[in-house]
Formats: C-alpha cells, structure tokens, sequence
C-alpha cells in the first residue's frame, strides 16, 4: 500500500468531490451550450478562430499544463531539489522552438491538421503520408491520454490509500465519460472552454500557494533555499546537481535524453498542433503563443517554489513516504499552509487539469483519425463535411472508450513514463517530417513515412529493450532481463534517427515535387489570406 | 450539403513572387534570424543541463547565501526566454510583417487589379488592433 495515512481526511476529500462537481457541470453546460450550431468541420476542429491573444494563450497553457507538471515536477523538485528544478527548465524553454520557428509557418500553410500542411507540400504522395502521421498521433495522444487516465487512479490514491478494483473503474470510467461528452460533443469550442477555465484555476491556485510559502519564509528566498536543504536530510547536497540524476555517465545521458524530447518533442504534439491553427490571423497567433509562454514560464518558476516549499515545510523524509514519486508533494505542502480546504482546492485542480488536457487529446486524435484517416485516405476526399463530422464524434468515443480499457489494465504504470514515451514519439516521428515539410526543398513521400515509421518504431523498440520493461526492481517485468538499452529515455538515439531516416529516405527515393515546394514556401512566409 | 473544398485553388498563384528579390530576401531573414535565436535558446539550455551534469564543481560554487552558480544560471535561463521572446516579436514586427504584407498584397493583386491602390492606413489600423488584449 503506497499511502498509510494518505493526504487528507474525510473532510477534505468531501470537499473536493464538491468542488469538482460544480466545475463538471459548470464546463458541461458551456460545452453544450457553445457546442458547434451548425454542421461545420471548420468549427469543430478549430473552433472560435477569433479569440483574443490572451484567451488562446490561456488555452494554450491549458493543453501544455498536465496533472504530471502540477503534481509530478513539484514532486521531483521535493525530493531531488536542483535536478527536479533543471527539469522544470525544460519544461518552460520548450515553447521557445514554437515561437520561433514552428508557429507561423505551420499556421500559414495549415488547415485542420499536419496531414493537411503536407498534403499542400507533396501533393502527389500525400494519402500514404497522411496515414503515417495518422498511425503515429494515435500513438502519441493515447500513451499521453493513458497517462492521464493513469494519473486519476494514482490521485485518488493520495485520499484513499490503493482503491479496491470497483472504486478504481469507477474513477477512470467517470473520468473517461466527461472527457468523451467534452470532445465528441463540445468539439474545440468545447474542449477551449474547459482548457481557459483550468489555466486560470491553476495559474490562481498555484500563485496563492506559492505566495502563502513565500510569506511563510518572510519573502526571503535564500531562508527559503536554507529550510529545504536542511529539512531535506541531505544538507547542501540538496541543491546541487546530480542528486537523482548524477550517479553514472549513464543516469547523465539518460537525462539529456529526456530534457532533449521535451524540449523538441512539444512543438509536434498533435493537440498542441491543433492549438496553432486555431486563431485566424498571424499576428494574434504571436501574441497568443508569447502570452502562452509567459504564462508557461510563471507556473514552471512557481512549481519550483512549491517544490522547495514542500521540502522546506512538510520535509523529504514525510513526502517519500506518502509516496515514492513524490506525487502527494503539494497536497501535503497545502494541508501544511492551508488546511484541508487548499488540499481539497489543489485536488480538484488537479482533477480539472486531468479532464481538461485528457479532452484535447481526445479530440486531437479524433481529428486526426476523421480528417486524414476516414476524409483523404478511405474515402479519398470525397467524403461530405456531415458525414466527416460524425466519425469524428465517432471516433472520440472510440478513443475515449480504448483510453479508459488500456488504463484500466495499465493502472499500475508510472505516469511519468508513459508521458515520456509520448514526448520522444513525437519529437522522434512527427517533429523530424515537420521540420523537412516546412524548411526543405528535398523532402518526398518516402522520405516522411520512413522517418515517421522509423522514428515511431526506434523510440518505442528502445524503450521494450530498457530498463523502464526488464532487469530493475522498478521495471514493467523485474524479473526477466532484456534490457540492452541503457537508457530510460530514447530520445538522444531515436531523435537522431527519425531525422537520418527522412533525409535518406528523401535522397534515395529521387522523384522530388520542387515546384509544389515554390509555392509552398511562399504560402508558408506570406500566408494564404492576412485577415 | 458542400463539398469540402479540398483543393485550395482559392489562393493566387504564388510562383510569381517565389522568385521576387524581396521574397528571397524576406526568406533569408526568416531563416536566419529564427534559427540563431533557437539555437541561443534551446541551444543555451541544453548546453546548461550538460554543464550541470559534467562540472557540478562550477555549478556548485556560491553566488550569494545559498543561491549557487547552477541555482541563478537557471533563473536566467527564463530571462533568456523573455528577451529572446522580446527581441523575436520586434524583429518580427520591424523587419518582417512589413515585407509580408506587401508581397501579400502583391499577391492578390496579380490578376489585373489596379496598382496604385493605398493600403498604408488600413494596415497600420490592423497592427494598433492587434495589440489589444
């Protein structure tokens, strides 16, 4: 049993069940209420193009902020000090890629989704293409949605100790319901809605609890920096590197690894993707994706100083016992400052923030699997926009409903893993065909389903033949020993690799669309239509 | 019920402008400019994780009480994230939107419109617009 005593009493567990619910029904009735009027796929992908800067900054930070950066990075940050804070670098700097080199040309020569980017770039070889990037976002978007099925069971845990089998399907198919009527109802406008609603509860909720730690320690931040190390048992060891991640050259790697995918692996998520094409004019998009790393960056700072804060307060010792990852970390820093209403409030944000990132990804791979799935490969571009439409309500149910089976069996698995192995799937496989799509003349059809079936199967090879599956007590199967990969992270092999895969692919395969490339370019610089 | 208009033929031909000086230059600035500034970004914070890792001697000496090297290297990371993100909308309002809303309108104007049409005051009126939040 991971937790004796758990986080919080009965009280506070009431509290957020309260609290949660009101949220619920609250995001339900928008959704429904701001659900696309008519049958339109525009709508329903991209929903209110004409949203201010700030509202798609919001959502922005909505879909990028998971229940594993609140709870899972301040939990790192307790119990590996410096490392966990490195991480949380990362974490921020990420955006910066998007800004500066995805975000407008990807805007400018986008529709609904990447298929549709390529489809402008290699007319001719697109359907496989699109089948390819297809196949790779299901992956992507349900290792991530699992995570978060995941992440509702580990949470419940913090209240419950480890809930019986009843309560546990109970938890993921509730959860994994709200998140099918938000996108196979709501569609975009819907899942915005909700994205908004939780940014701003998280960016509150994180500030009040970080100035309340603050305020704690007199607003002296190296009294702040004393009381951790001190509380944390390991004195000044605590904020220096190397803690959790310093042991070997191997333990070095593997975290250049990791930093490697987020920092790269963010700009091709495919939910976030979706988010860039949303607003209609280029310069609302600058504004939006600035504003989205402002706010990006504020919640990474004040996550390190909830981190801090709950070594400084609550001590290292008590948050690894409540729970090994460090998960309950918050949760027992806010019953510390707050009493069990700042627990109750947290543990619903967290809950929203599940739903809420749990949705876009639902909805992003519906979109994927509807429009270049069902729209271009099976029906070659003949399907009408009522019938595209359906299947992807369809298909967010279908998702939803393999999400909730595959966490149900997989209710055990560390979260932060399988978030992971999204981030090196999508830096590895989607972000390499990206890349050659917006900036290289020399890029075929070939080229891009080599490097994203290459990638995809590199990066999740590597990780069957690591220690995540064999030969450590923490692995998928401790007993049996396959792991000749060294590393938990593929990111620093298989990144490399997606790349090596599109440009040999692109050489050997010769039959190139330059002209289609001209025009492109000029479409991905000036853009289509400045409205 | 519409056909999904999957072809895109709404846009103007754009292979005229793809050879246009202006155009190679507006890619060149393009190119170079974004490039440089992620590779100071993302480039600047790989480059911290590593010496994080391999000199924890140098990350470790003390800056100011219990604020280490690594400890304000990171906090500067995220000003580094602020200035560059300042610098790339400015680049981007100063050198680039202007060129691109030219060639933009370059390029709706190519099947025979008249040339001397003013656009000075309606797109300024769009960038005061777009400042608002």
């Amino acid at each position: 049993m991971v937790t004796a005593a758990g986080v919080g009493d009965r009280f506070s567990l009431q509290l957020t069940f309260l609290l949660f619910l009101a949220v619920v029904v609250v995001t339900l009735f928008t959704a429904l209420l701001t659900a696309p009027q008519r049958d339109e796929i525009g709508e329903f992908y991209l929903g209110n193009r004409t949203m201010s800067p700030l509202r798609n900054g919001l959502a922005m930070c909505g879909d990028y902020i998971s229940a594993a950066t609140l709870l899972g990075s301040t939990g790192l940050v307790a119990l590996n000090g410096y490392d966990g804070l490195l991480y949380l670098g990362g974490t921020a700097v990420a955006w910066m890629t998007v800004l500066l080199l995805i975000a407008e040309p990807l805007h400018n020569a986008g529709r609904f989704t990447l298929g549709d980017t390529i489809a402008l770039r290699l007319p001719q070889g697109q359907r496989p293409v699109r089948l390819a990037l297809a196949i790779c976002t299901l992956a992507v978007t349900t290792l991530y949605l699992v995570a978060q099925l995941v992440g509702s069971v580990a949470l419940l845990t913090q209240f419950t100790g480890e809930p019986s089998a009843l309560t546990r399907t109970l938890c993921v198919v509730v959860i994994g319901t709200i998140v099918i009527v938000y996108a196979a109802i709501g569609g975009m406008p819907g899942a915005t809605f909700i994205q908004v609603v939780k940014a701003v509860m998280v960016i509150s909720g994180v500030t009040v609890t970080a100035v309340m730690v603050l305020h704690h320690y007199h607003w002296n931040v190296d009294a702040l920096l004393g009381a951790a190390a001190d509380h944390s048992g390991l004195g000044t060891r605590f904020l220096e590197p190397g803690l959790r991640y310093g042991g070997s050259t191997t333990s070095k790697l593997d975290f250049f690894s990791l930093e490697l995918a987020i920092v790269l692996g963010l700009a091709a998520l495919p939910h976030v993707m979706m988010r860039l094409l949303a607003p209609r004019g280029v310069n609302v998009l600058r504004s939006s994706v600035v504003w989205a790393i402002g706010l990006v960056g504020l919640v990474c700072l004040l996550a390190g100083v909830l981190g801090l804060g709950a070594t400084a307060v609550v001590g290292r010792e008590t948050i690894a016992g409540t729970d090994r990852k460090g998960d309950a970390a918050v949760l027992l820093l806010a019953h510390a400052l707050g009493g069990g209403v700042l627990t109750a409030l947290l543990t619903c944000l967290a809950f929203v923030t599940l739903l809420a990132v749990a949705s876009g990804l639902t909805l992003a791979a519906a979109s994927s699997l509807a429009h270049d799935l069902y729209g271009e490969v099976v029906r070659k571009g003949r399907a009408k926009e009522t019938e595209e439409l359906l299947v992807a309500r369809l298909a967010a149910v279908v998702i939803g409903v393999l999400g909730m089976l595959l966490a149900l069996v997989s209710w055990g698995a560390n979260t932060a893993t399988l978030a992971f192995l999204a981030f090196a799937i999508a830096a590895s496989a989607i972000l390499p065909t990206l890349v050659y799509t917006l900036f290289w003349r020399g890029l075929t059809a070939t080229g891009a389903q080599l490097s994203i079936y290459g990638g995809l199967l590199c990066s999740v090879l590597l990780v069957v033949f690591s220690p995540v599956v064999s030969s450590t007590p923490a692995s998928l199967y401790p007993d049996a020993d396959f792991a000749w990969f060294p590393l938990q992270n593929p990111g620093i092999v298989s990144i490399p690799v997606g790349f090596l895969l599109g440009w040999l692919g692109s050489l050997l395969s010769g039959r190139q669309e330059t002209e289609a490339y001209d025009e492109f370019e000029v479409r991905t610089l000036v853009g289509a239509d400045q409205s | 019920m519409p056909m999904v208009s999957r072809n895109y033929e709404e846009f103007e031909q754009p292979q005229t402008i793809s050879g246009a000086t202006e155009f190679q230059a507006l890619r060149r600035v393009r190119r170079r400019t974004g490039l440089r500034l992620t590779l100071v970004a993302v480039g600047g914070f790989l480059l911290y994780v590593l010496l994080s890792s391999f000199t924890p001697g140098l990350m470790n000496s003390s800056v100011a009480g219990h604020l280490t090297l690594g400890l304000a290297l990171g906090l500067g990371q995220f000003v580094l994230m602020a200035v560059i993100a300042r610098r790339h909308v400015v680049h981007m309002r100063t050198h680039v939107d202007p060129v691109v809303r030219g060639l933009g309108h370059r390029l709706r104007r190519l099947p025979g419109e008249n040339r001397q049409r003013p656009t000075g005051s309606t797109t300024a009126h769009r960038t005061q617009g777009h400042r608002t939040w």
